[in-house]
């Protein structure tokens, strides 16, 4: 059980995450979405050890985590799968793999091997492909492989940020779908993504994000019935910026005199 | 045909050290993006533990290897976790760059301390007789150096290529954040690269040092042979490395001995430059390009210096009252002398501020000019007998045209490249002044070298030249604070802070750089000339690649984009080993250990933590309030 | 009328990767328009393909009628076409008002010989472009940190500071990525009044946007972004019930 009590966090001068409070137990799919900005990667990054919080707790299975490194945090299990996917291009398939197990430096060649193919069976195009260089592969391939070597460090929470990023449509599907399968290794998933709809067709709750603050949390049907998604992202029926108002003939009045414009 | 297989066989075991340096540097900077300039003290560091294990202490040869190796790697492990990876982590790359300009200096001053400056040569590891191949007599010395070498390559490779610790190496130069997520402790490997370089560097130190000898700074030509080959061959590729490093000792070679042995580091230079011109990106490119629209340089936030105009204005006056006042003081010859040879470097510092300072141009070459204008302005005024003023001014104008020649090879090339090619051309300038024996005499210098004199007026006193330093210098102060604190300073500002944001403004970013350039050269220049004045003399040593390092150093230490901090630079590092004339044999070592320590402690520098402390003082803090009062709005 | 900007099939290829598939579409001069589309659909590949940051691997663009094809950077900008970046890109090490006067370097008519003997021309150019930015600084409610280090300001100040930094360039084109990122409500609707202002003294507006309710009320031309096609344009209120644009969005239901 990943739990999140009060985080807060942020960078600089920049207060991003405020009192934010979130859990995944084992076997669920927790989808947390929300608009670009609103701090869903800032999110994760402290799940993962990469920023540490400025205040409140992360614990997984009752033991805190918050503040450890990156290191500290893949080694209790916690992975992240970053945005944008991060591959290590210039290596081969099987080289990025072995280098998700990379803290498992135990594992003989054997359980490695199997740990491999445990890790790609819900991927089987990755394996007849290994000793490719990783730079050969197409974006949603190398999604899934980020997603495999994700699993080779056989995490007990496992966090997906943004997996949908940059790719066409029909293959967005696919992941989703992929994503869906992973529902039976017990793990605890938490899938940050802008793309709501599908997220939350597939996860089992949903914590909605603005702001830097959880602004809802339920299950994902309660969520997706309740608001209305294309209000919330495509701004109906809400507007910014009024042409009429006093402030804005202010505003114009003073600019043309800066800018010299008649 | 026999001599040309014996020159080839030389210059492969000279090309295989090359290779083996370029492996190091390669090493670094694929796991941390910097060229570590270090990397070849780690080879005299190397010969001089195998020194003092086989020969002072007598221990048997592979013993005293086996430590000497160890030493160095756990020294390299030393310095490398207290300066080298904090450097990383903290500063921009371009400061890490010359932070490790630094550490080269720190190594070689502290070979001098316990070396002192006679060259050293070990016994061959198996006897002197060379063996007969036919026709060819390679000595025993070039076979275990062969050997040797080719052992590391291959260790090295297996090591990157087939164990998981390799794998995370290369995870590291591929993607850092990835593989920190991996669980990969990317510092750890930092500091293990940097150790690795070390013991590669230390491992051919000492099995080249029975057939070169070596002395404290042949770590700079270690440094640089090895740097032109991992340029040639493409940096960050090992199987360039290799080939650049066999390339260039072949050449080098050859062009001793067909051409003239004087001339050997020239041409192999004037081989780089047409490398970084023709394809600066080497003959084996290597890593992934890097995104454009990110900012390259992730860490360029550094300390707001300001000094109100009336608060510079007093510090500019009282320090201008003291030095006036100094020579009237009963002072020994010698400060004085020092003090004017203070205010000359502080010229040519300038230059380096505007360049370095503002523009973020990392120059490790100024030196070069100042030998450009200091042999130009010589020259002129003793053979061809021109009136001393005309020489400046003409080598001013030799300088600004170098520049401007060297700015059509830098124009293409970005952070290191460029710091690189400054270092070529000094280096260059250094093989030139050396080999040109007709026109500068040679390595025994240029003598008879008139006083400076404007009309009939002769500087031809230390006072008379104190005097002219301090006004030039406070002339110069004047003109660039005003050029600083106005359009043109803010505009290298932005090209020093972001190139990418500066140009979508309408920046002519070339167009700046090459400026800051031409004026670095010409103060260069002019602080070239006045030093030959100086000293009626000037030799290639005065005014070699070791006095560019000191000069950033001087920058760094009294704070860069402060102007007037060159001159607190210029005095610590001048006049301290003047005064106290037992601190001379440590002032190498410790130009060097203040520039990384500066780097690392108090990047503002002296000048720059005065004029925060003074613009603190009485003005209520007022960047620390307004910040404070930002935090409050914002919440 | 020629349109302010006209980019006619444009597309960038980043290795295996179409991260801009034949875009066409033109901002009309004076005009207000808005880029949207999820993460990763190639926006800012857009912006980065027409400032020639990365250019274009096929189709043209023009500004003004001018082909910017092969131009500099900066040459761009001194046609008139200034842009600003994703994260704000203030200079570090400088304050805010020298931050301001950066913009205005293109149009320094002084020499910096000048400026280094403080002649009274350069003294009076500097005066007068000192009091553009303090005035523009004035607007946007930044001048009491006017002599404070840039990078102090919170995000949502630098990224004004940098809209007041591209307005002292005087252009004729300004491309804004993203400039409301981190602004709270309240910070938006003067950045709404500020873009308004803009556009109505004559200098067209393109922004990268995920704000939707500043997209609604600003803009009048709305551009659809999705897997690097453009997938809708037109203006606001038809592109919000436009299914392909909530497809892009949210997702399918599928």
């Amino acid at each position: 059980m990943l739990e999140v009590r009060k985080l807060s966090a942020g960078y600089g001068n920049d207060i991003v995450l405020r009192d934010v409070d979130l859990t995944v137990a084992p076997g669920e799919i927790v989808a947390l979405i929300g608009a670009n900005g609103a701090g869903k990667s800032t999110l994760v990054k402290c799940l993962s050890g990469l920023l540490p919080p400025r205040g409140g707790t992360i614990t997984l299975d009752g033991e805190r985590i918050d503040g450890l490194s990156a290191r500290a945090c893949v080694l209790r299990g916690v992975c992240l799968v970053p945005e944008g996917r991060q591959t290590f291009g210039g290596l081969t398939i099987d080289a990025n793999l072995r280098l998700g197990a990379y803290v498992h430096s135990q594992l003989d060649e054997a359980s490695v091997q199997n740990l491999i193919d445990e890790s790609c069976r819900p991927f089987p195009a990755l394996l007849p492909r290994r000793d490719e260089p990783c730079a050969n592969l197409s974006g949603g391939q190398q999604q899934m492989l980020a997603v495999a070597r994700g699993l080779m460090s056989k995490p007990k929470a496992l966090m997906l940020d943004e997996p949908s990023l940059g790719l066409a449509p029909a293959l967005v599907s696919e992941i989703f779908r992929l994503i869906a399968d992973l529902r039976g290794r017990g793990l605890a998933i938490l899938l940050s993504e802008q793309n709501a709809r599908q997220s939350l067709a597939i996860s089992d709750r949903a914590y909605v994000i603005e702001n830097g603050r959880i602004v809802a949390c339920g299950t994902s049907k309660d969520i997706l019935a309740s608001s209305d998604v294309a209000e919330k992202y495509l701004g109906v029926g809400h507007k910014i910026g009024d042409p009429k108002s006093a402030k804005q003939t202010i505003m114009t009045a003073r600019l043309r005199k800066i800018m010299g414009v008649p | 045909m026999s001599s040309f297989i014996q020159i080839l066989i030389g210059g492969l075991l000279q090309g295989g050290v090359f290779a083996a340096v370029a492996l190091g540097f390669s090493l670094v900077y694929r796991v941390t993006g910097v060229i570590n300039l270090s990397q070849g003290a780690f080879c005299v560091l190397g010969a001089m533990a195998m020194y003092y294990f086989e020969v002072a202490f007598h221990w048997p040869t592979a013993l005293a290897a086996v430590l000497s190796v160890l030493s160095v790697a756990a020294f390299g492990v030393a310095v490398g976790a207290a300066t080298f990876v904090p450097a990383v982590a903290r500063l921009p790359v371009s400061s890490t760059l010359v932070l490790t300009a630094g550490l080269l200096t720190f190594f070689e001053g502290v070979a001098l301390i316990v070396w002192g400056n006679q060259p050293y040569a070990l016994p061959p590891f198996s006897g002197q007789a060379p063996v007969a191949v036919g026709p060819l007599r390679i000595p025993t010395q070039g076979l275990w150096l062969a050997g040797g070498i080719a052992a590391m390559i291959a260790a090295l490779w297996l090591l990157v290529n087939r164990t998981a610790l390799g794998r995370a190496l290369q995870a590291c130069a591929d993607n850092a954040m990835a593989a920190r997520l991996m669980g990969i402790d990317t510092r750890r490997m930092m500091l293990l690269s940097f150790t690795l370089a070390a013991a590669i560097g230390a491992t051919s130190g000492l099995l080249v040092a029975p057939i070169t000898s070596l002395q404290f700074d042949s770590g700079g030509f270690f440094t640089t042979s090895g740097f032109i080959a991992v340029a040639i061959g493409g940096m960050g590729s090992f199987a360039g490395s290799i080939v650049g490093g066999l390339v260039l000792g072949i050449a080098e070679q050859f062009a001793a001995y067909y051409v003239s042995s004087l001339f050997a580091n020239t041409l192999a230079l004037l081989l780089l430059m047409f490398m970084l011109l023709w394809r600066p990106q080497g003959l084996f490119a290597s890593g992934p390009v890097r995104r454009l629209d990110v900012r390259a340089d992730s860490l360029v936030h550094r300390a707001l210096v300001r000094l109100s105009g009336r608060r510079a204005l007093a510090v500019g006056v009282t320090l201008l009252i003291v030095l006036v006042a100094i020579p009237q003081l009963p002072l020994p010859n010698d400060v004085l002398s020092s003090l004017t040879i203070s205010l000359i470097l502080f010229i040519a510092v300038l230059g380096l501020d505007v360049l370095m300072g503002w523009t973020g141009q990392v120059s490790l070459g100024q030196a070069g000019f100042m030998a450009v204008g200091g042999y130009a302005a010589a020259i002129l005024s003793t053979t061809y007998e021109w009136p001393p003023l005309a020489g400046v001014l003409a080598a001013m104008a030799i300088s600004v045209v170098c520049a401007l020649a060297l700015s059509m090879v830098t124009g293409r090339l970005r952070g290191h490249y460029l710091a690189l090619a400054t270092l070529t051309f000094g280096l260059l300038i250094d093989s030139l002044t050396v080999g040109l024996v007709d026109l500068t005499g040679g390595p025994s210098g240029l003598v008879g070298i008139p006083s400076f004199a404007v009309g009939a007026f002769e500087f031809d006193t230390t006072e008379r030249m104190f005097y002219l330093a301090l006004g030039l210098s406070a002339v110069l102060v004047l003109l660039l604070e005003g050029g600083m604190r106005s359009q043109f300073g803010r505009a290298l500002q932005a090209v020093r802070s972001d190139q990418l944001a500066a140009a979508a403004l309408g920046v002519n970013v070339g167009w700046i750089k090459v400026s800051a350039l031409c004026i670095s050269a010409a103060l260069a220049s002019l602080a070239g000339s006045l030093y030959a004045f100086n000293f009626h003399f000037l030799s290639p040593e005065m005014v070699a690649t070791p006095r560019s390092f000191e000069m950033i150093a001087m920058l760094v230490l009294g704070g860069e984009g402060t102007l007037l901090g060159g001159l607190f630079g210029a005095l610590v590092l001048t006049l301290l080993p003047t005064l106290v004339q037992s601190l001379a044999l440590y002032k190498t070592a410790t130009t060097g250990a203040l520039l990384v320590a500066t780097f690392l402690f108090m990047p503002e520098g002296l000048f720059g933590r005065f004029a925060i402390w003074l613009s603190r003082l009485g003005g209520a803090g007022r960047t620390r309030s307004s910040g404070a009062a930002i935090e409050t709005t914002a919440q | 009328m020629t349109p302010a900007l006209d980019i006619r099939n444009v597309s960038r290829r980043f290795g295996g990767l179409l991260a801009v598939d034949d875009v066409s579409f033109s901002v009309a001069q004076g005009g207000l328009s808005a880029l949207i589309g999820p993460n990763g659909a190639g926006k800012t590949t857009l912006f980065n393909c027409v400032t020639n940051l990365f250019p274009p691997t096929a189709g043209s663009v023009r500004f003004f009628g001018q082909p910017l094809a092969r131009l500099d950077g900066h040459r761009i900008a001194e046609l008139g076409l200034v842009r600003t970046f994703q994260t704000a890109r203030v200079f570090p090490g400088m304050t805010v008002l020298e931050n301001a006067l950066c913009g205005a370097q293109m149009h320094v008519r002084t020499s910096p010989l000048a400026q280094m003997f403080r002649t009274p021309g350069a003294r009076s150019e500097e005066r007068r472009l000192r009091d553009k930015a303090e005035a523009l600084l004035d607007l946007i409610g930044l001048t009491p940190f006017s002599d404070a280090a840039a990078t102090d300001l919170p995000m949502g100040a630098q990224k004004n500071l940098e809209v007041v930094r591209a307005l002292m360039s005087r252009p004729r084109m300004l491309l804004l990525d993203e400039p409301a990122a981190g602004l709270n409500d309240s910070e938006t609707a003067d950045l709404a009044a500020l873009l308004t202002a803009i556009r109505d003294v004559g200098i067209t507006i393109m922004v990268v946007e995920h704000n939707m309710s500043l997209v609604m009320g600003i803009a009048d031309q709305v551009i659809v972004l999705d897997a690097g096609k453009c997938v809708a344009i037109g203006a606001p209120a038809a592109i919000q019930s436009d299914p392909k644009v909530i497809n892009a969005y949210v997702g399918s239901d599928g």
